[in-house]
């Protein structure tokens, strides 16, 4: 092995992503507050039961809509089918806090279909009548109809990919469509639904903004909770530690099924466009229907509440400092991206010219950042700064560093490296497996160094899963709640930080501009990269 | 071998860990000559190929470009600074880049040189590829990537070109017209080239010189017409798929008798004592037809090949034995049928084991 730069710089940039997961692991055997103690007899339990049952109704639900759908706009012509083949993926723009906002806003007494209701009935008691969709149940319906669009995403691009043979085959079998679903398509595109889940699963115990606004004690608003009520670091950090086995638990799965995925994927040799089966009638009428109301629920839902309440409240458009936010926002976001692509480059490429076994581990655990809560990440980030501010930088009599990370753009810049390195780390990887690895070596034969083949060769080449990168990285960003609100430094907000600000104050009709804001601009990052996306333009 | 262009000396060539070839010594003793080295997939042929171009590491022996040393256990030239220039089986291409860009990245390193250049219009003259300059590599067939890509490699005019299985995609039509025109752009560029296929009238054509790789070992290093006419050993023999081995007993300097073919005569390659028991290699060529011969053997196999008939032919102690028959000969034989061999059985050269 020699070590070159390109070694060097991927080492490092693993190690440093690794650093606030170790420190969560370490602080395990610290000691607490009375705090633990107090919990542990009093709500530790219920914790628990409500992370879980958040999880697997979630799961349920996400698996149900997303799969249901991917498979009507895979294999069957309907009216709008291929609209709704895009148009599914929108509700990415719309995350779980939004989508519990909207939801309380409707159902809530004197809400949106009280008004309705009235202005089409007249004045009466509608409140009691109307159901509320809030607690747990709320959270499982905003979690989920945010959610789905991984399980259809991915659902539907092993569909796409299946051979029509396997479909053939099952005609020729003299199996109804329901049983080619359930005993063919189905287990052929199991992995990659798997993978949706899991990556459901992830995002489902790491929420933070809609379990919060609900007021649903889950191990993710109790890390949150121990640390600004009780400032209790190291309980945080044990909490973490629990929420971290639970998804690696889930990480291992997903790393699992994934390697099937790609299993699968390769064999593209089979692959033919799908001949779609013309719907008529009644099942015409049913397939549009699902996917209407997927769509209106998950998407068009929330953006006319939004818009609605933008529409009916002007003042506060008038009083929110929009220039500013956007300002904010996208200067977050291009700082971000911008580090995160550049390094995540260097590490793929580190790891491709080396082949080295420890390279490949490092880099390996270095992408679990993804599955670890925001919250985490950022108690774990404030744990190791105060920790080396106390133990190193005052031990040599430097000034303190605290100020520099905590509550600095530097900070929350850095904790969102480590908690979305694993999505530019592997978009670049994704890319990085389309070009086999004798274009590298045609390069080097033709006389190009490492360095060369890297900035003429691959960057170029690279050019689209880059961009692809850069709006997923954009679209995470936008809508990321808790680190910012840890992190961020005083009187800086964005629109995410805006809207859950009106909203813990109750003022959900002033949530509203920042978050129809929100939907919009990740809706048209969401409208540039659908074809990314939808993997449609496979060569 | 101290005057040799290139040399390769008791290398074993390995990948990820496994030694593919053993103990390979061999040269090429001018700049521009041609050899080819033949032998089954998976043999490790293209192994050699990137190990001379740099891409895979020794821990035994040296391989010697112009002089200098380029790879042994302490020394390994990179890729990049060798001047050897690979073309891959597979397309290599650069996929974002035209055909056309392709090849000018592989002319951005012949700018230093004093030779003749070789200009784009030359190498797309010479490969017929002017029709997919301006698409991509996945616009373009297998055979015409393989040929971009061949172009791409030949424009660079390196000290060394190695050639992995450069036409097998190409289609059958057009192979042999390719094979021509790149005989003789090599010839004229005086271009040193290493050939690796795995079809031996390629080889025989395209090569000065032949190696056979067979069971981790090069076999055989010669001219093409001895290693067609004088394989060294069984395995040659049974690759190049060049007959039969028949046992016989030498009965003098220029005899042997085998008991279902009776006498043979001809001219030993190699001399064997009178009364030695040897495995003679019976080509499809040696024998003739004669209906008029006493020595009959039965038709149990009629293939068609174009020019020729090859029969298989039933000895009486059940040896098959091929022979060739001229397509226009016009008395053939049906399958069961008694053909009959011309005698005595004369054989230019006897190749014994």
């Amino acid at each position: 092995m020699r070590i070159n730069f390109w070694y060097i710089s991927s080492f490092f940039i693993s190690v440093f992503v690794l650093i606030p997961i170790l420190t969560v692991f370490s602080s395990f055997f610290e000691n607490t507050s009375n705090y633990f103690q107090v919990l542990k007899d009093t709500f530790l339990v219920e914790y628990i039961l409500n992370s879980l049952i958040l999880l697997f109704s979630v799961l349920i639900l996400t698996f149900l809509i997303g799969t249901g759908s991917a498979y009507l706009v895979s294999f069957f012509e309907f009216p709008f089918s291929n609209f709704f083949k895009w148009a599914l993926i929108l509700s990415f723009a719309v995350p779980p806090y939004i989508y519990a906002y909207s939801l309380t806003a409707f159902f809530e007494n004197y809400g949106t279909a009280f008004t309705i209701l009235k202005s089409l009935f007249g004045e009466a008691n509608y409140n009691q009548s109307i159901p509320k969709f809030d607690g747990l149940f709320g959270a499982i319906l905003s979690i989920s109809f945010s959610l789905y669009a991984y399980v259809y995403v991915l659902a539907r691009a092993s569909f796409l990919y299946q051979p029509q043979n396997l479909i053939d085959l099952g005609k020729n079998l003299g199996f109804t469509k329901f049983k080619t679903l359930y005993s063919i398509i189905l287990p052929a595109a199991r992995p990659a639904i798997v993978a949706g889940l899991s990556l459901v699963a992830m995002e489902t115990l790491a929420e933070f903004g809609a379990v919060d606004f609900f007021s649903i004690n889950t191990l993710t608003t109790g890390i949150y909770n121990s640390w600004i009520a009780f400032d209790d670091l190291a309980f945080a950090n044990q909490l973490s530690f629990f929420l971290l086995l639970f998804i690696f638990a889930l990480f291992v799965l997903e790393n699992f099924s994934r390697k099937k995925a790609k299993y699968h994927m390769n064999s593209r040799g089979g692959f033919k466009q799908k001949q779609k089966i013309k719907l008529s009638g009644s099942k015409s009428l049913m397939a549009f229907t699902f996917c209407f109301l997927v769509f209106f629920l998950s998407f068009l839902f929330p953006l006319i509440q939004m818009v609605y309440w933008t529409i009916k409240f002007p003042e506060n458009l008038i009083d929110l400092q929009i220039t500013k936010l956007l300002i904010n926002t996208l200067y977050l976001v291009v700082l971000s991206s911008l580090f995160l692509i550049i390094f995540a480059l260097i590490s793929n490429y580190g790891n491709r010219v080396n082949k080295d076994k420890t390279l490949n581990i490092l880099s390996t655990l270095s992408i679990s950042g993804y599955a670890i809560p925001g919250v985490i990440l950022a108690v774990a980030f404030i744990t190791f700064i105060a920790w080396f501010d106390e133990s190193v930088i005052k031990t040599y009599g430097f000034l303190s560093i605290k100020k520099v990370f905590i509550g600095s753009i530097l900070g929350l810049v850095i904790v969102y490296f480590i908690r979305f390195y694993s999505l530019a780390f592997n978009g670049i990887k994704s890319g990085y497996e389309k070009i086999n690895i004798s274009v590298d070596e045609s390069s080097y034969l033709l006389g190009y160094s490492k360095r060369k083949t890297f900035m003429n060769i691959h960057i170029p080449f690279l050019r689209n899963s880059l961009l692809f990168v850069f709006i997923l990285i954009s679209l995470e960003i936008i809508r990321e709640l808790p680190i910012t609100l840890i992190l961020r430094p005083f009187n800086f907000e964005t629109f995410a930080t805006t809207a859950y600000i009106s909203a813990s104050e109750d003022l959900l009709e002033a949530a509203a501009v920042p978050s129809l804001f929100l939907i919009l601009i990740a809706t048209s990052f969401i409208i540039v990269t659908s074809k990314y996306i939808l993997r449609d333009n496979h060569g | 071998m101290g005057k040799n262009f290139f040399e390769i000396k008791n290398v074993d060539f390995n990948v990820g860990g496994k030694t593919k070839v053993k103990n390979v010594s061999f040269s090429i003793e001018n700049e521009g000559d041609v050899i080819c080295l033949l032998g089954p997939s998976g043999i490790g042929k293209t192994t050699i190929l990137r190990t001379i171009a740099g891409l895979e590491k020794i821990k035994k022996g040296s391989i010697k470009l112009n002089g200098k040393t380029i790879s042994s256990e302490k020394n390994n030239v990179e890729p990049e600074n060798r001047n050897v220039s690979l073309a891959f089986q597979d397309n290599s291409l650069f996929p974002h880049y035209t055909v056309e860009k392709n090849i000018l990245l592989g002319s951005e390193r012949n700018k230093e040189k004093h030779k003749k250049k070789l200009t784009l219009k030359d190498i797309v003259d010479l490969l017929d590829i002017f029709h997919i300059l301006n698409k991509y590599p996945h616009e373009i067939s297998a055979g015409e990537a393989q040929r971009a890509s061949l172009a791409r490699s030949l424009i660079t005019q390196p000290d060394l070109l190695l050639l992995d299985e450069p036409l097998s995609n190409v289609d059958q039509s057009f192979k042999e017209e390719i094979q021509v025109r790149l005989k003789k752009i090599l010839n004229q560029l005086k271009i040193t080239t290493i050939i690796v296929t795995h079809d031996s009238y390629e080889a025989f054509y395209l090569g000065s010189k032949c190696g056979i790789i067979l069971d981790q070992q090069l076999k055989q290093f010669d001219d093409p017409y001895k290693v067609y006419h004088f394989p060294n050993s069984v395995e040659v023999v049974n690759f190049l798929n060049r007959g039969i081995l028949i046992p016989a007993k030498v009965t003098g300097k220029n005899t042997l008798e085998n008991w279902d073919l009776g006498t043979i005569e001809g001219n030993f390659i190699k001399e064997y004592p009178k009364g030695s028991n040897v495995q003679l290699l019976l080509q499809p060529e040696d024998l003739e037809h004669d209906d008029r011969s006493n020595l009959k053997l039965e038709v149990v196999d009629r293939k068609f090949r174009g020019t020729n008939f090859i029969y298989t032919l039933k000895t009486p102690s059940n040896t098959l034995i091929p022979v060739f028959v001229h397509s226009h000969h016009i008395h053939q034989h049906e399958v069961d049928e008694k053909f009959g061999i011309k005698r005595p059985i004369h054989i230019d050269h006897i190749v014994c084991f």
